[in-house]
């Protein structure tokens, strides 16, 4: 049995059917073509599926889409206006986007933390990007990289 | 070369990296991304007996669920045997072939034993539960030492006693070395497996058309060794096979070198369907697909009382578990570039045993052999020191090779550029060596200490060994603007392999980097072989077939313009996108006249009326490379590295650490750093914490998610990752560069746990190092701990 939501993805809303079981990452990248948000590990493991649910980050994978009616779902596709947001484009200044398939979800983790504190600390970037895994990195350059956002911002 | 010739502009800068852009803002290019109209989606069984014989088999229900559109059998599978290794030649006599697509005898939990397509993965999902199948158990060993042993259940009529390989290699006279030891060590140093943990999951879409032609996207490290695996599993013509260059994959690290199981299924039901299958794999699934292997090694080594090996032997007990794989070829690597090669020693014996065992099949992961040996070999040369009091610097440099003198494994090559000694003097520098303290001494509860190793000898690619593909090519096509398309067959796995290469383009056709752009729709049937991005080969080996591509290209440039110019082509060089003269201090034109003017019609109308141009100045200005490296040039490593181990709970916090690398010319510096930052990340996780565990009863895994199976997060990593890159210039790699990719990932499991004995006296010899054998050998030291720390 579906159950009918109806939620802004990107500033776009949708009306959709989502099954009970059905996830926000399933929704997101099969329904709505959205594919940054990655599939990693589907239970909330890795960090790679990260997006906004009403300016707060949540793992998608871990995330219900029938419990979402009239939520506002932000993923990396939707920052930015045009140009690229802050947080991104240090990413790409600072070279911390190797493989790239962490970096979705880095980014949005990121935000978050930016939303919350405006100037972190390491230890805060670093514990604040504890639930996003990233194999290519050492994560060196992701923390230099949320500095360098912070001092930008 | 005279050095001022050799100045670059754009190798050795930092540019920024054009992929980043695209993944900063979703990243559309992974093959995970991909989809095709009417694909249908496919799951497999998976088998949760380790061990036996499928006796029946009956998919009738799954077929009549709605939505399924095909089923595959072992019944459906040819049963030629073949490897999945993609860099040996397909019938390579070296290695073994002992695997089928899908057999109906089962080795492992988690062996493949039918497939479902479906409308969609759910249902595909739910079909295999409709599946019977009845299994005749067959008794399991999970143990190679037991698996040896007579009597043992055995898995391959084809290799009595469980043995796949057992390469031996003697060298000089052991016995007369060992008798002119002053002192003789031995150990036994163990490893376990580990999982690379890329993060985009394997995973394929394959398109079997009607005309017999099969299309794969999939995220593999080798387009070309795809298409043969696949073709010969198929068996089918490999021209039959297309495999598409993705522009990117989520990692790999050597996890995706062979032939997946997801391939070869995808294609046969796509062949049945006549859709397009896709298959990706769960978590779950990537765990028990391919490991690092574990290899137990008895290490005795004799030494002189000046601190020279006399005699050196070592016995590499690997697991590779159901099948042979990479296991036949990894064990020689651990063999060479573990242990025989990196310091000279005239008596030497080594001997190897691949043994099958009803585990998980290995497979590669950076350093190939090389971290199981390094482990055993920089542990005890720490043991040696400290037992014997010597200098764990100048102990290894008396026994290390020197620049100059012959390859020690290729002896028609010489190892031109090698600065092992400038990787050591400039690291203990950095990290503050000299300020070391005996093992144990530091007070307090929390006790630091700083340990060091080394990787003496390693590769730039697989230049000089056998059975393996080594060579590169490259296409470079200029266009009207000035701009040029690069086509390779490399995959860039994220080190950013396809930014170095569109520098080294850019460098040798005189070119700004952002006029160099990579080609995306490349794929086996338009662009040269290369062979896999593996074995830290391609800055070297890539990058000199892009260099070769590049001097055609420019000096068809060159052609051009010394007809337009009316100058000797000699006189001229292209700089910056630009054609200057000699001697000239304003450009004679641009690059971008010059392609205009080959592309131009022959006969062109100015204001004075149509006039004809040159014949020869005509056509597509394009170089095309296809080549063998010329060498296969060592890099160089030590990393020192800092601790501090909580003697009360048993933890280990890696403070710093300073990483130095001879890699020749350093092409992109930031990237360099971000593949140590990132190798140490692998090296402190496989030292530490990483450890793929099964049952060992039933041979499920036990650890196949992201919470039971931890990898170093950004808490637990140093604060401080120091690079320091000693550049030497390597005479034959592209502007003086050689490789780096894998002794970092080598090194810091040694290194760690030499700090940690420098800390608390401890001396662990099996990985990883975890908190209960620190408390446990501590325990062992008893009161000696607590005299030594209040003693000092």
């Amino acid at each position: 049995m579906t159950h009918p939501i109806k939620i802004q993805v990107n500033g776009d809303g949708h009306e959709l059917a989502v099954e009970p079981g059905e996830t926000l990452l399933a929704v997101l990248r099969g329904k709505l073509g959205l594919v940054g948000p990655k599939r990693g590990c589907d239970g909330g493991g890795c960090g790679a599926c990260t997006v906004h649910v009403d300016g707060k980050a949540v793992y998608s994978c871990m995330t219900y889409a029938a419990g979402l009616d009239g939520c506002l779902v932000t993923s990396v596709e939707g920052l930015g206006n045009g140009t690229l947001d802050p947080v991104q484009a240090a990413f790409v200044t600072a070279g911390a986007v190797q493989c790239g398939y962490c970096t979705s979800g880095m980014i949005m983790t990121a935000k978050q933390l930016l939303a919350e504190v405006s100037d972190p600390d390491e230890e805060q970037i670093r514990h604040a990007l504890a639930g996003n895994l990233c194999r290519c990195t050492g994560y060196q350059k992701i923390v230099d990289a949320v500095k360098l956002a912070a001092a930008g911002a | 070369m005279a050095i001022a010739e050799k100045q670059t502009t754009v190798v050795g800068t930092s540019v920024i990296r054009p992929d980043a852009d695209e993944k900063v803002r979703g990243g559309r290019g992974f093959p995970v991304n991909v989809t095709l109209p009417g694909m249908l989606h496919a799951k497999i069984l998976r088998s949760l007996r380790p061990h036996a014989r499928i006796v029946r088999i009956d998919a009738t229900r799954a077929k009549q669920l709605p939505g399924v559109k095909a089923v595959l059998l072992p019944e459906d599978v040819s049963q030629q045997p073949y490897t999945p290794v993609f860099f040996v030649p397909t019938l390579a006599a070296s290695m073994v072939q002992d695997m089928v697509v899908m057999s109906d005898t089962v080795r492992y939990a988690g062996q493949p034993v039918a497939a479902v397509a479906a409308t969609s993965a759910e249902i595909a999902e739910a079909a295999l539960e409709l599946i019977d199948v009845e299994y005749e158990d067959l008794p399991a060993v999970f143990d190679p030492e037991e698996a040896m042993a007579e009597g043992a259940p055995q898995l391959h009529e084809s290799s009595p006693g469980n043995v796949a390989v057992h390469p031996v290699f003697e060298f000089g006279d052991l016995e007369q070395g060992f008798a002119g030891a002053d002192h003789v060590f031995e150990g036994v140093y163990r490893t376990q497996r580990v999982h690379t943990c890329y993060l985009e999951p394997r995973v394929c879409v394959v398109d079997a058309d009607p005309h017999g032609r099969i299309t794969v996207h999939s995220s593999t490290q080798h387009i070309f060794g795809l298409r043969e695996k696949l073709a010969f599993a198929l068996g089918v013509p490999e021209s039959r096979v297309r495999v598409v260059r993705p522009p990117y994959i989520g990692g790999g690290f050597g996890g995706k070198l062979d032939l997946g199981y997801i391939e070869p299924i995808a294609a046969l039901l796509s062949m049945k369907t006549e859709k397009p299958v896709r298959i990706e794999q769960t978590r779950y699934e990537d765990f028990i697909t391919t490991a690092r292997h574990p290899i137990t090694v008895h290490l005795k080594t004799g030494v002189s009382k000046d601190g020279r090996f006399t005699a050196r032997y070592a016995k590499s007990v690997l697991d590779t578990g159901a099948h042979a794989t990479h296991g036949a070829e990894v064990i020689n690597v651990h063999g060479f570039f573990g242990f025989l090669l990196g310091y000279a020693c005239e008596n030497q014996t080594w001997e190897g045993y691949t043994v099958y065992t009803n585990n998980m099949v290995g497979g590669g992961y950076r350093g190939y052999g090389a971290p199981q040996g390094a482990f055993a070999v920089e542990s005890q040369i720490d043991e040696i020191c400290e037992q014997l009091g010597f200098d764990p610097i100048e102990f290894r440099l008396a026994n290390a090779h020197h620049e100059g003198e012959p390859h020690p494994f290729n002896p028609g090559f010489t190892l031109s550029s090698y600065r092992l000694d400038d990787c050591l003097h400039q690291g203990s520098e950095r990290m503050g060596w000299e300020e070391r303290t005996p093992a144990g001494s530091d007070s307090g509860t929390k006790k630091r200490g700083i340990g060091l190793a080394c990787h003496p000898l390693w590769v730039s690619g697989c230049m000089g060994f056998p059975d393996i593909y080594e060579h590169s090519g490259a296409i470079i096509k200029l266009n009207r603007d000035g701009t040029a398309d690069l086509a390779v067959a490399t995959i860039d796995m994220g080190s950013g392999q396809t930014t170095t290469l569109c520098q080294i383009a850019a460098e040798g056709l005189g070119l700004p980097f952002d006029a160099v752009r990579i080609v995306f729709a490349a794929d086996t049937e338009t662009v040269p072989f290369d062979a896999p991005s593996h074995a830290s080969r391609v800055t070297y080996s890539a990058g000199n077939a892009v260099q070769a591509a590049a001097e055609v290209v420019k000096q068809r440039v060159l052609e051009v313009a010394a007809t337009m110019l009316d100058l000797p082509v000699e006189e001229l060089d292209t700089r910056d996108g630009m054609v200057v003269a000699n001697g000239a201090s304003e450009p004679a034109l641009s690059v971008a006249d010059v392609v205009t003017r080959a592309e131009s019609p022959y006969v062109q109308v100015g204001p004075q009326g149509p006039a004809p141009t040159t014949i020869g100045e005509k056509g597509t200005i394009i170089g095309v490379s296809s080549q063998a490296p010329p060498s296969n040039p060592s890099p160089a490593t030590a990393e020192f590295v800092e601790v501090e181990v909580d003697t009360e709970t048993g933890e280990v916090e890696v403070l710093r650490v300073v990483f130095a690398h001879d890699i020749g010319k350093v092409v992109h510096p930031n990237a360099a750093e971000g593949q140590v930052e990132g190798g140490f990340q692998q090296g402190m996780g496989y030292a530490l914490m990483e450890d793929l565990q099964f049952d060992q009863q039933t041979g499920a895994c036990l650890t196949a998610d992201f919470l039971d199976y931890k990898i170093p997060t950004a808490v637990e990593m140093p604060r401080s990752i120091e690079s320091v890159f000693i550049e030497s210039d390597e005479p034959t790699g592209p502007f003086g560069a050689k490789s780096l990719s894998e002794p970092c990932v080598i090194v810091p499991a040694p290194a760690i746990a030499n700090a940690i004995y420098n800390a608390v006296g401890v001396r662990v010899r099996d990985l990883p190092i975890t908190p209960e054998k620190i408390l446990a050998g501590l325990d062992e030291l008893g009161g000696a701990t607590d005299n030594r720390a209040s003693g000092s």
